[in-house]
Formats: structure tokens, sequence, C-alpha cells
């Protein structure tokens, strides 16, 4: 694997063992990595449509990247990317600004919905008149958005982000709240099959760590300068992102051996925590497990 | 070795006396994990040698929510 650029000119050093790489090399590496994940999981198939959720972050950039070149030659994978715009000034709109600049230039499909044309107000607006902890609302009318775009637009499989990083803090975040139910919907491909009303989500890059990500981003020019989210405050998984990174500092595969041992006993998980049937929400029909689902709750809140 | 560095994370420049990019990340109590190095503009290894007058930009490879 190392080349004479890989001993002069290394980009990265491999987290999990000691091999130096050259930006092509590099470049390789990780488009066989996310290639084995597809495959291995069967993350999707020729005649699908897959969905990209677009943030302009740099996980959402690199996964729209390489599905884009990976299904660029053969023309039956058709990709979309979706993007939602929550309305906070001054970081989505900057994010989403270089998301659509990347699409235009790549001739990739981008749609984008916002909380204020489906809900009525921005994210911003939204705080000022409710009390309420942001990333909650924040987080069910995304989901909800994604769920609605993804069939507004038939997609057959939505993709995200999400990284190594992201899954073995949730598994860690999970256990330490004992909520293994929460835990067995996770994995590289979750939802179930042929729901028409929930589509399925796959995480290309699952076995790729932040580090590598933004290398990759960084080579493609996919990166845009530091930004964060003014609400953003989840110090539970700020605090075990921490501890995680120190202690594989100290102890190299620490977190990928989170994920490894993690997904040998999912299985077993998603037997025990089998939901049963699911129910529709009275309201819009959305998947969910009462009677009237939490983004039209939080809707009507707003409307008051 | 006198370098410049830049902390992306909490948006500062310093100028930092180190012989190595891991002395330099000590000092500036940044865990190697969390950044991407980029040194004269191009993406570099933490082994890289260090001269009087690099620069040095540590990147936050942590997405901002
Ligand atoms: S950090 Fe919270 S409020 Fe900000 S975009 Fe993410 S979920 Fe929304
Ligand atoms: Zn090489
Ligand atoms: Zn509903």
């Amino acid at each position: 694997m190392t080349c004479k650029k890989c001993l002069t000119k290394p980009v990265i050093k491999l987290p999990n063992n000691n091999i130096s790489l050259c930006k092509k090399c590099y470049l390789r590496y990780f488009e066989k990595k996310v290639r084995k994940t597809i495959r291995i999981y069967k993350l999707f198939k020729k005649g699908d449509t897959v969905g990209v959720a677009l943030s302009g972050g740099k996980d959402s950039m690199a996964t729209l990247q390489l599905l884009h070149s990976l299904t660029q030659q053969q023309r039956t994978t058709k990709i979309i990317a979706i993007a939602i715009d929550e309305g906070i000034k001054g970081y989505r709109d900057e994010t989403l600004k270089f998301a659509k600049k990347f699409c235009k230039e790549n001739k990739i499909p981008l749609k984008i919905t916002s909380y204020k044309k489906e809900f009525g107000m921005t994210l911003d607006q939204i705080l000022k008149k409710l009390d309420i902890h942001p990333c909650s609302v924040c987080g069910v009318f995304r989901r909800y958005l994604l769920n609605k775009e993804a069939k507004r637009n038939k997609l057959t499989i939505l993709a995200t982000g999400h990284n190594l990083d992201d899954e073995a803090q949730t598994i860690l975040m999970n256990q330490f709240r004992n909520n293994m139910a929460a835990a067995s919907r996770l994995g590289p491909l979750t939802g179930i099959k042929d729901d028409k009303k929930f589509i399925r989500r796959i995480k290309p890059l699952y076995f790729l760590t932040e580090k590598e990500i933004m290398t990759y981003a960084f080579l493609n020019n996919l990166v845009t300068p530091f930004n964060e989210c003014p609400y953003a405050e989840d110090s539970f998984r700020s605090r075990v992102r921490e501890s995680l990174n120190n202690l594989d500092k100290e102890y190299p595969s620490t977190k990928s051996s989170i994920i490894n041992s993690f997904l040998d006993i999912l299985p077993i998980l998603k037997e025990h925590y089998k939901t049963g049937d699911i129910n529709y929400c009275k309201e819009c029909g959305e998947p969910t497990s009462k009677e009237k689902c939490q983004a039209c709750e939080y809707s009507e809140l707003i409307r008051k | 070795m006198k370098i410049k560095a830049y902390d992306e994370r909490n948006k500062k420049n310093i100028e930092l006396e180190v012989d190595s990019i891991k002395e330099a990340a000590k000092e500036l109590k940044i865990n190697l994990e969390e950044v991407i190095v980029v040194k004269n503009n191009e993406l570099v290894t933490e082994s890289a040698e260090l001269k009087d007058n690099d620069e040095i930009k540590f990147l936050s490879v942590i997405s901002g929510g």
C-alpha cells in the first residue's frame, strides 16, 4: 500500500495501524472502505433512487461526493440531495450556500425545504416564541421533513453522513442511559424493509472516523470554515466524544472496537426489541409510536 | 523553532517556540484525533518536520450540529 510518495508526502497516518498514506493512496483507501461498507451491508442496489441528507457540513458533503462519483458511471442509480433549512441565521444559511454551489457545479439535483415553509416559522423564530430545548424541536422537525421529502421525491433510500465517531458515541450514550431499545435502532442500515411510510436510512461513512472524513473533505475542497450551530449544547455527547478521543489516543482502536463489538450483538438486539405494528399519526399519517406524532404536537404549539 | 500556529476551533492565533507538531498540539491542549494539520497550506501528518516561520493550522474535525 505504500508508494514512494507515501514516504515523502504523507497526508494522514491511519489511526489503527502505523501506515501513512499520500493523497492518491489515501483517496483510494477511503473509497475502497466505503465501497466495502455498501457491498457488505447491501446499502443500496441498482435501480435505487438514493437521497443524501445534505447540510453542507463535511460529513454530508463527503457522502454526496462519494455516492455521486461511485454511481456516475452506471446510470441505474439516481442520486438526489435533500437539504433542510432550519432557519438559523449565520449558520445554516452559510453551509447551505456551499451545498448549493457544489450541487450546481456537479449537476446533482438538490431539493431544499425549510421549517419556515413547512411549519410557518424559522427555528430562530420558534425559539423566540417557545421556551423549549432547541435540539429537541429541531431534531423532530428535521426527521419529519426528511421523511416527507424522501417520499415526495420518491426516494427508495436515504443516506446520511453519520460516521464512526458519531456511532461510537451514540452506542455508549445509550448504554449510559440504559436505553438499549434505542441502541437496537442503530447500525449502517436502519428502518424496516418495505415499509411504505418510512424510508430506510443508510450510513456509508459508518467505518470512517471524523478525522479520516475531514482529511478526505480537505483533499476534495469540501471544507468550509469551522462554524458551529449557536444552539448546539449537547454537553453529554461532547463529554463522551472527548473521553473517547482521549482513550483512543492511549489505546488505539478503542472507537472501532466499540463499533465492531456492537455490530456483533446488533442482530440479537434487533430481534429482542422488534417493534410490533407501527402506528401512523392521525393528523399527518407519518409513522409514530403514539396517536399523534411529535412533529404535529410541536407544530400545534407554534400555531397557538 | 519559532512557528505561527492557528487553533481554528478557538479562533486563536499564536506564536510558539516548539520542536514538533505534537509539542505544539500539546501546548495548545489539542487532541490530534480532533484536528487535521495543515502546514504552509498543505495537509501533513503529525510527524512532519518543522522549521522556523512555518505556519501550522489545526483544523477542527468536529462537526458543529
Ligand atoms: S445543534 Fe441542535 S439546534 Fe443546531 S442544527 Fe443541530 S439539532 Fe438543530
Ligand atoms: Zn502513496
Ligand atoms: Zn403528525
